[in-house]
């Protein structure tokens, strides 16, 4: 086992905690599963894709447009969509979430096609000499904007009012609402910005390998693996479960081959639900 | 506004088995009466009423809701298959095969997934059923990616076939109506309604868990067999397929979970309205079908027939009572007047 490898597996492991952040984030404040966080994610790489593949933009500069629009569309999605069903019956939004992941999978076939696409950049194959490992440039990119976000993340819901809120939100609805706090906007924005960071993590996903619009699937497996592994309530936890993840699955592929990549995330989502259901998907204190 | 279950053996629960029974026996004999296209129709449309039938027991009875019947489906139709290539056993055999494995599968799934409530369990079955394509597409000796094909001379076709669908669909309804007027489908009902209040009367909640998940999952898989022998040729992409569950859960639902005939509604009205009149089309045909999905639970969240049943009985519940309105169950989220 070469050192190569867990090297890969980190940085590739930043991404997954990019996106299980976004999920951990909706189901602990709005308590809602969201099945269509990976059609987000690829909703970014697409939208990105409208930018770079046809009017030569790089990557890096489509990306806060990618995260804008997703935000647009997400928005109004919560707010008049899916909080008025999270009142309803418990199963309501999540069968109106899967509903929308395969209307978006549509949505993508229809409007791109079926083939492959990628995000082309210098620095999608390139790599650059880091402590004597050679290492993909995109990685250590998107490694390094992960980690970016998720300190950005944690420092607005520690550190500023609408962070409050949003915890105030999380711990209590009833009680925040009398305080003030309008929850269904604190969802809303909840939303959007786990959407957002999606939206980031399917930018760089995209230059990192091509993606399909059924790719969003494994991706939302993956970050709910990422969620059950780190519980929720810390960010930190969040990317080192992301991490261990990436490393995890970059051995697996040496060992195993490229084929069980996906497979080997989702046995040990499944193991880790048997050994530690409710301490690992339990609600800690915001 | 619900009616009251009644216990097993009271005549609610007959004349249902009664009917049941007939249409099962009218739809058994009518075969050689049909052409060859008409028997291909059927086997699909009972297919999927037999895999809505069953999530409707597991999701709208017993309250787990499940993205995972494609798991079972892809059990059944590669047990089939694999028996069918590997042995010299007959396609009857091959078929009890396909209900026996979706039920052990079943079985050793209910380890991790029974610890998981709602979103959770929705969650696991979703990753069972993606997990289950992947690995698939990847064991050679199931035929990697392109899947398997099964010996044309051995398999049911025609008449034949049809009369195994109309009997697995029968098996699912007399399991609907089984739960929908047993002492059983009452404590299921109350396992789903509220569990600790079950748990201390002293319903085993798991126990009672894994009595819907194993048949449903079972059903399921022989609906996964009277697949693969309707296409002879099965791949992780056809009988694996996430469509699998999306149809299951989009035809219960619109139709009405948690009812008997509402699945039953919901097949007819799903194939016909949309799969059948956008076959050309299949993206148009995916994206209605997620925008209906969406649009039932927004604004018509019991389904179709529980609709259909009280417009034909209003001027009978006038007389009774005003009709209730929205069900208000409190739950977590205030009611602000910026909700609308």
């Amino acid at each position: 086992m070469s050192i190569d490898v867990l090297a890969a597996g980190i940085l590739a492991g930043g991404l997954y905690a990019l996106i299980g952040l976004g999920i951990s984030l909706v189901f602990g404040v709005l308590g809602l599963m969201n099945l269509a966080h990976g059609e987000l994610v690829i909703g970014g790489a697409y939208l990105a894709s409208l930018l770079v593949v046809d009017s030569g933009w790089d990557p890096l500069l489509a990306l806060p447009l990618a995260m804008a629009g997703v935000a647009l569309i997400a928005y109004p999605l919560q707010r008049y969509l899916l909080t008025p069903l999270l009142r309803g019956d418990k199963s309501a939004p999540l069968v109106a979430t899967f509903g929308l992941s395969l209307l978006a999978q549509a949505l993508f076939q229809g409007g791109f096609g079926t083939h492959p696409k990628s995000l082309p950049a210098p620095y999608a194959t390139s790599g650059v000499s880091v402590l004597g490992l050679r290492i993909q440039t995109i990685y250590l990119i998107a490694f390094g904007l992960t980690v970016l976000l998720c300190a950005a993340t944690h420092l607005v819901l520690t550190r500023t009012r609408a962070g409050s809120a949003v915890r105030a939100a999380s711990a209590d609805p009833a009680t925040a609402a009398v305080l003030g706090i309008n929850v269904p906007t604190v969802y809303a924005m909840t939303f959007t910005g786990a959407a957002v960071l999606a939206a980031a993590g399917g930018v760089l996903t995209g230059v990192a390998q091509s993606f399909t619009p059924t790719s969003g699937m494994p991706l939302l497996l993956t970050g709910m693996a990422v969620m059950a592994l780190a519980g929720i309530g810390s960010v930190a936890g969040v990317l080192l479960a992301g991490v261990a993840l990436g490393v995890l699955q970059s051995v697996s592929v040496q060992l195993f081959g490229g084929g069980m990549r996906d497979v080997v995330v989702y046995l040990a989502f499944f193991l880790v639900l048997a050994v530690r259901p409710q301490g690992l998907f339990r609600k800690a204190a915001g | 506004m619900k009616t009251p279950t009644v216990p097993r053996g009271t005549p609610k629960a007959l004349w249902p088995a009664v009917a049941l029974a007939t249409v099962t026996i009218a739809a058994f004999t009518l075969a050689p009466a049909l052409s060859l296209g008409q028997l291909d129709l059927s086997v699909t449309l009972l297919t999927y009423l037999t895999i809505a039938q069953a999530w409707n027991v597991l999701a709208g009875f017993s309250g787990q809701i499940s993205l995972g019947a494609a798991a079972f489906m892809a059990t059944g139709g590669y047990t089939t298959a694999l028996i069918l290539i590997h042995t010299g056993l007959p396609w009857p055999a091959a078929l009890v095969g396909a209900g026996i494995g979706a039920g052990l599968l079943a079985l050793l799934l209910a380890v991790p997934l029974l610890r998981l409530r709602g979103d959770y369990f929705a969650v696991g079955t979703l990753a069972v059923a993606v997990a289950l394509q992947a690995l698939l597409s990847n064991w050679n000796w199931a035929g990697g990616a392109s899947g398997l094909t099964l010996p044309t001379e051995r398999i049911p076709s025609g008449g034949n076939l049809y009369q195994i669908a109309v009997l697995v669909a029968a098996l699912a309804m007399a399991l609907t109506l089984y739960v929908r007027h047993s002492a059983f489908g009452l404590r299921l009902a109350a396992v789903r309604d509220n569990e600790p209040a079950a748990a201390g009367l002293g319903v085993s909640v798991y126990r009672h868990r894994l009595a819907a998940l194993v048949p449903t999952s079972a059903l399921t898989g022989l609906a996964g067999a009277v697949i693969a022998f309707q296409f002879v040729v099965i791949s992780p992409d056809g009988v694996a397929s996430v469509n699998w569950s999306l149809n299951a859960v989009l035809m219960a639902v619109v139709g009405g979970a948690g009812t008997v005939l509402g699945p039953v509604v919901g097949v007819g009205v799903v194939y016909y309205g949309l799969t059948r009149a956008l076959q050309d089309q299949q993206t148009l045909s995916l994206v209605i079908e997620g925008a209906l999905l969406i649009a039932i639970v927004r604004f018509a969240p019991q389904g179709a027939w529980p609709l259909i049943c009280r417009a034909v009985r209003v001027p009978i519940a006038r007389r009774r009572k005003p009709t209730p309105g929205a069900d208000t169950v409190p739950d977590a989220i205030p009611r602000t007047p910026e909700h609308v």
